[in-house]
Formats: structure tokens, sequence, C-alpha cells
């Protein structure tokens, strides 16, 4: 078996000394920053980003996917003990793990989040293998037109699927693709909007704009908020789930692995949409749902299930077609464009190592956040007793030391306070920040495929209509946009994101 | 009509950085379809913005009321007050030579005067105070080292929130000198200066 090799050589590089470390570490940060309230993933790998470039490729892509996906075990961990989701992609775990909580089931709630986790997490690492070389190979046959469309509709669902007003958020989207037009032009060698200024020359810093968005802007706001953490109620009692739970439980963990899996791949998908998505099947579907209020263990298990795989899944489409579907993704494809490696299809042939080191990480990561996190509760809920008064400090020095240390020069540190202002303006307007990030980061790849595309054709934008992928493409991101437009479907998409948080 | 006021400055945003956008882009050569230069896809994106905050616009015009915190008289001053003061701040510093005009200090020193003008407002602490504290960091890193900064920053960081005491900021203060110097300098090894050069 050509997969059960690839896995094989996967796991030796995922097994090295340096590596495990590397994924240990961004599990225990991952965790960490899940449960804190205040600092979610997105803000915490662009502050981690200047750390991993000592490293090889490998490992700090190892370590980044673990701060992520750490992130999804760690957000549980509070949402059921304090109903305080640590991430959005926990909000609704708060529902009816807090209640579980109440009822003195706290601890079955964490098991079961734990576990669902890990096996939704085993599952989504073998779909990624099995995907990975499947579609890199459909991948290789596209043209520049269907890359084209294909980001294009990247970039629509991303905008369609944020919170608030989807012109907003393609305005947003083509913002970033707009920023990402500074610098020097890849083909003529013309500097565009640098006002003469020769760090602009290779165009605006990713990392001040993810830090100075997400960070930055983020302690802004977390400041302007009065702090207010309530108390754990009552204790987390036995780990043990009863039989009862445990049968229960099965089905709603197979239900938001497959629900997750599949809303992680979908461009603009992630973790949250998944938790979510999940959870409104479970209040449908499940044999529990009477219970749904009082603390039914499938409002847990389902969406914590889900979270995970999704938060993997999402993977896919970075690894074998360089398409970033969140803003995590966005992250993960800066790292590795400053790594000097570019995502794509041939990303599997070229860097075997990364791809299958990755992957194998992945399920090596999941193990060590099973034991991070189960006997090791008490002390993760002990971190909740560190002040935002400590915290904000200390992720501001991070960022500053972070940015500085990209260049070694203080024009990105000055870069990062503009975009930091920038953000808090765009989150009190209620402007998305991430399909911004995304749009950034696509922009300057998707001016390259346009002008291949439009070399071939002779000009001629007829194309993208021609060819049958590009068509394809194009046709479902008109589809997701009229679809938006219409008044039943936006109200739903509006509940549903103001319920998910 | 029920203007709704968060839209209509979003609206603002866009179609001020496409009109912006497209006015400097006039500079660079558009070419065909079939040969782009490299003033196309820059025309294309912003012409899309302009469209889009358009849109965002006349949305704006109907869909309110959704109005943003009113802001108050000594808030709205001291923003343009720190402007002024900032620009200001940044041209003179830019034309004095010696330490203020080298590289990107007139910048730092324009943000970071500006920043701190605005932050005399309470209600503007969060945002000015941490941004100048960031610039700062900036101006001080390269003479100063990374730990008179470190402590520096945080100081007058700590300003932006009334919960914090003295020795809570000192505690603060030494548990970062000692874990940036353990992770940044005798891990990572980069290259910045640790203690002040004189």
């Amino acid at each position: 078996m050509d997969l059960l090799a690839n896995l094989g050589h996967g796991f030796g590089v995922a097994l090295t000394l340096n590596n495990l470390l590397f994924c240990l570490i961004g599990c225990v940060i991952g965790t960490a920053i899940g449960v804190l309230p205040g600092i979610g993933p997105v803000a915490t790998i662009s502050l981690l980003l200047p750390i991993t470039f000592g490293q090889p490729a490998t490992t700090a892509i190892i370590m980044l996917a673990g701060i992520y996906y750490g992130a999804q075990y760690g957000g549980s961990t509070t949402a059921i003990l304090l109903n305080l989701p640590g991430e959005v992609s926990s909000v609704v775990t708060t529902l009816e793990g807090y209640k579980m909580a109440r009822r003195g089931r706290a601890g079955a709630a964490l098991s079961i989040a734990a576990l669902g986790s890990f096996f939704a997490g085993s599952v989504a690492t073998i779909l990624v293998a099995a995907s990975g070389p499947l579609l890199t190979q459909v991948a290789l046959s596209f043209g520049p037109a269907d890359y084209f469309s294909l980001m294009f509709l990247g970039l629509i669902i991303s905008a369609v699927l944020a919170q608030g007003s989807v012109v907003k958020s393609i305005g947003m989207v083509v913002f970033g693709v707009s920023l990402g037009m500074v610098g020097t032009d890849v083909q003529t060698g013309q500097q565009r909007f640098t006002f003469g200024i020769p760090e602009l020359s290779d165009g605006v810093g990713f990392v001040s704009i993810a830090m100075g968005m997400f960070g930055i802007a983020e302690i802004i706001l977390n400041l302007e908020r009065p702090e207010a953490r309530s108390v754990m109620s009552g204790k987390v009692g036995s780990l043990m789930m009863t039989r009862e739970e445990f049968r229960r439980s099965i089905p709603a963990v197979l239900r938001g692995t497959t629900v997750g899996s599949l809303l992680g791949i979908l461009p603009g998908g992630g973790a949250a949409l998944a938790s979510f998505g999940s959870y409104m099947m479970e209040r449908k579907v499940s044999k529990g749902r009477h219970e749904f209020g009082t603390g039914a263990i499938e409002g847990v298990a389902g969406p914590e299930a889900a979270n995970n795989a999704a938060s993997q899944t999402s993977f896919i489409p970075l690894l074998t077609l360089g398409i970033p579907a969140n803003a995590v993704m966005a992250l993960m494809v800066g790292a590795l464009i400053i790594q000097g490696i570019q995502p794509g299809p041939r990303m599997v042939e070229a860097q075997p190592d990364l791809f299958w080191g990755l992957i194998a990480s992945m399920w090596v990561g999941n193990l060590m956040l099973l034991v991070i996190n189960l006997p090791m509760i008490g002390v993760w809920v002990k971190l909740l007793a560190v002040p935002y008064r400590h915290m904000y400090p200390s992720i501001m020095i991070f960022c500053a030391i972070g940015v500085y240390s990209l260049q070694n020069n203080v024009f990105d540190v000055y870069q990062t306070v503009v975009f930091g202002i920038f953000g808090y303006l765009c989150s009190k307007l209620r402007l998305e920040a991430a399909p911004m990030l995304i749009g950034f980061v696509l922009g300057p790849m998707m001016e390259e495929h346009l002008r291949r595309a439009m070399l071939l054709s002779r000009g001629d934008p007829m194309v993208f209509l021609e060819r049958p992928i590009s068509a394809t493409m194009l046709a479902i991101a008109f589809i997701a946009l009229v679809a938006m437009l219409l008044p039943n479907v936006r109200k739903g998409k509006d509940s549903a994101l103001a319920e998910g948080g | 009509m029920k203007l709704n006021t968060k839209d209509l400055i979003s609206a603002a945003i866009l179609i001020g950085c496409a009109v912006i956008g497209l006015w400097l882009n006039t500079d660079h050569t558009m070419g065909t379809a079939r040969r782009m230069g490299p003033g196309y896809m820059p025309f294309l994106g912003f012409a899309i913005l302009l469209a889009l905050g358009v849109i965002v616009l006349i949305i704006g015009l109907f869909n309110g009321p959704d109005p943003i915190a009113r802001w108050t008289g000594p808030e709205i001053g001291f923003l343009l007050a720190g402007a002024a003061a900032g620009t200001a701040a940044g041209l003179v510093a830019s034309k004095v030579g010696g330490w203020p005009s080298a590289g990107w200090n007139s910048l730092g020193l324009g943000m970071f005067v500006g920043c701190m003008v605005v932050a005399v407002v309470k209600s503007w602490r969060p945002l000015f105070l941490i941004s100048a504290a960031f610039a700062l960091f900036g101006l001080l890193l390269e003479p100063a080292g990374l730990m008179a900064t470190i402590a520096i920053c945080v100081i007058l960081s700590a300003f932006a929130d009334e919960t914090h005491t003295p020795k809570g900021v000192a505690g603060l203060v030494l548990f970062l000198c000692v874990l940036c110097y353990a992770v940044f300098i005798y891990e990572l090894d980069i290259r910045v200066p640790v203690w002040p050069q004189f």
C-alpha cells in the first residue's frame, strides 16, 4: 500500500525528537490559549510565526498546526466548567456542556469532549492522508484559468460565510487583494504603491497585518470590555462516563466527525462553523433531542468532534491546492512562503517530509492532547486565575519582539501599529478582518494566474467560461452569492452565526 | 431614510481607498488584457472596490439605524490635537538631524507623540496607549536595548488598565525580562541589542 508506506514515512518524520518537541509545544500553547478567553488561535499563530523561522519548515508547520487543533481541545474545558467559551468554536459546547456540569456530570462531559475530539482527529488524519494525493492529481490538471476561478470561489465563500453584511465582507476581501498589490510587480519589476519606501518593495508585511489586526486590535477591544469571569461551580466529578452516556455519544461523535470533516474542507469553513453545524444537527436528529437544554451529552460529543475534525480537514485545500480555507490557513500560507515554499499541488511531491510529516504529527498531537487535557485538567483551570491585566502587556511585548525580529527593522513595528489601529476601527464598524487576510494572501497569486490565463487565451475572457472546471467554480460562486441575496437564506445564516457566536 | 452610520463610515473608507488607489494607479501602464501591464490588476481591484463601496453606501442609507457610540467634545478635540501634534512632531523630527532624523525614528516619534496626546482622554486610553507603547518599543529597542525597552513599554501600557498595582507591574516586568531573555536571546538567539548602548 502506497498510503501506508507514505504514512510510515510521515511518522518517521513526526517522531524525530525535535518535531515531537515542537508538536508538544504547539499542543500545550494551543490548549493554553484555548482555555484563556481573549486570545485565539489566529492571534497566537501570528504571534509565534517569527519564532518558528529559525526552525525547518516542517517543524514550524507542525507546531503551528498543533496550536490550531490544540485550541479546540482547550476551548471545551472552560466552556464546560465555567460556561466560558475560550474560543468561538466552543460557544455551542457551553449550551449543553455547562448544563451537564451543573448536574454534576462535568467529568463525563470533559471525557467525551476529549475522546470525541481524539476520534474525530484520527478520522480526519486518515482523510487528509487519503485525499491529499488524490486531490493533488486533480489539481495538477488545473490550468491558470481554473486556478483563478478556484481562488475566486474561495474568496467569495469566505466572504459569504463571514459574519455580518456580505457586501462589506466582499469589500474587505477586495481591499485585501488590493493591499496585496503593494510592492514590486513580479513581471515588470515596477514598484507599485510603495511611495518610494524601500521596505514596501517586498509588499506590506504579512506578519504586521496579522499581528496588528488580530493581536493588537484584540488586546485593545478586550481592555475596553470589563472583565467578567465567573468562578467554577461545583467539582469536576468522576471522569468516567456511564454506559448509557457512552452509548448515546457514539452516534453523535460519528455524525459530528462527518459534518466537521465536510465543513472543514469548505472554503471559509473551519472549526467554528463545524461545531455549530453539528450542534444544529444533533438538536434535530439525535435520540436525546428532548433533553437538549438540560445537559444532553450529544450536544457536547457532536460539536467537539466536529470542530476538531474541521480544524484538521481545513488543511486539505491548503496542502493540495495551496488555497487557504480560513484565516488560520492564510497564516500557514504566509509561514510557508516565508520559509521559501510555494503552497500548491506540487507540494506533496516536492515536500514529502512536510506533507506526510504534518499529517502524522496531527495524529501524534491528538494523542498528546488527550494526555495533556484529561488528567491535567485542574492545571488548565488554574490558568484562568491569571488576570488579563498581566496577559496583555505580555502579548504586546511578544508581538513587538516578534515583528522586529523578522527583518531587524523597526519599520515593521510601526506598520503593525497602523494595522492595530485599523483593525480596531474595522471591528467597531463590523468590517471583518479574516476575509481581508485571505484576500491579501490570495491576491498576488490571483494576479499571476489571471495574467497567465489571459496570455494563453490571447486576451479572451471567455476562457473562464469555456473550461469546464473553471466554469463550475464560477457557477458555484455565483449561486452562493445569489443565495445570500435571498432574504430567507440570509436570515437563516444571520441567526445561525449569531447563536454560534 | 434610516441611516446606518457604521455602514456609511465603512463605505467612506472603501470608496476613499478605491479612489486614492485608482489615482495612484494612473502612474502604471495598463497594458492590454492579453499582455497585462503592472497597472491592470490594481485597476480591476480598485474599480471593484469602488463599486462595492458605492453599494455599501446605498444600503447604508436605508438599513439603519445603527449608530456608533457618540464621541464627546474632548474625545474629538484630543483626537484632532493628537493628529496635528503627531504630524508636527514627525515633521520636526525629520528636520532636526541627529538621532530623531535617523532611519524611521521620525515616523516613530510622530506616532508616539500623536498617540500620547490622544491618550490623555480616558476613554481613548486602551487604543492609543497600547499603540503608543508599541511605537515606543520601536523607538527605544535599538538605542536602549531589549531589557530597558520591555520595562518602559510595560510600565507605559500598564496605565491602560486601572486595576494594575505598582507591585504587580514590577513583577510583570521582571517576569517578562527573564522570559524574553530565555526565549529570544538564549534559545532563539535573535539579533537584538540586549543592554543599552552608550
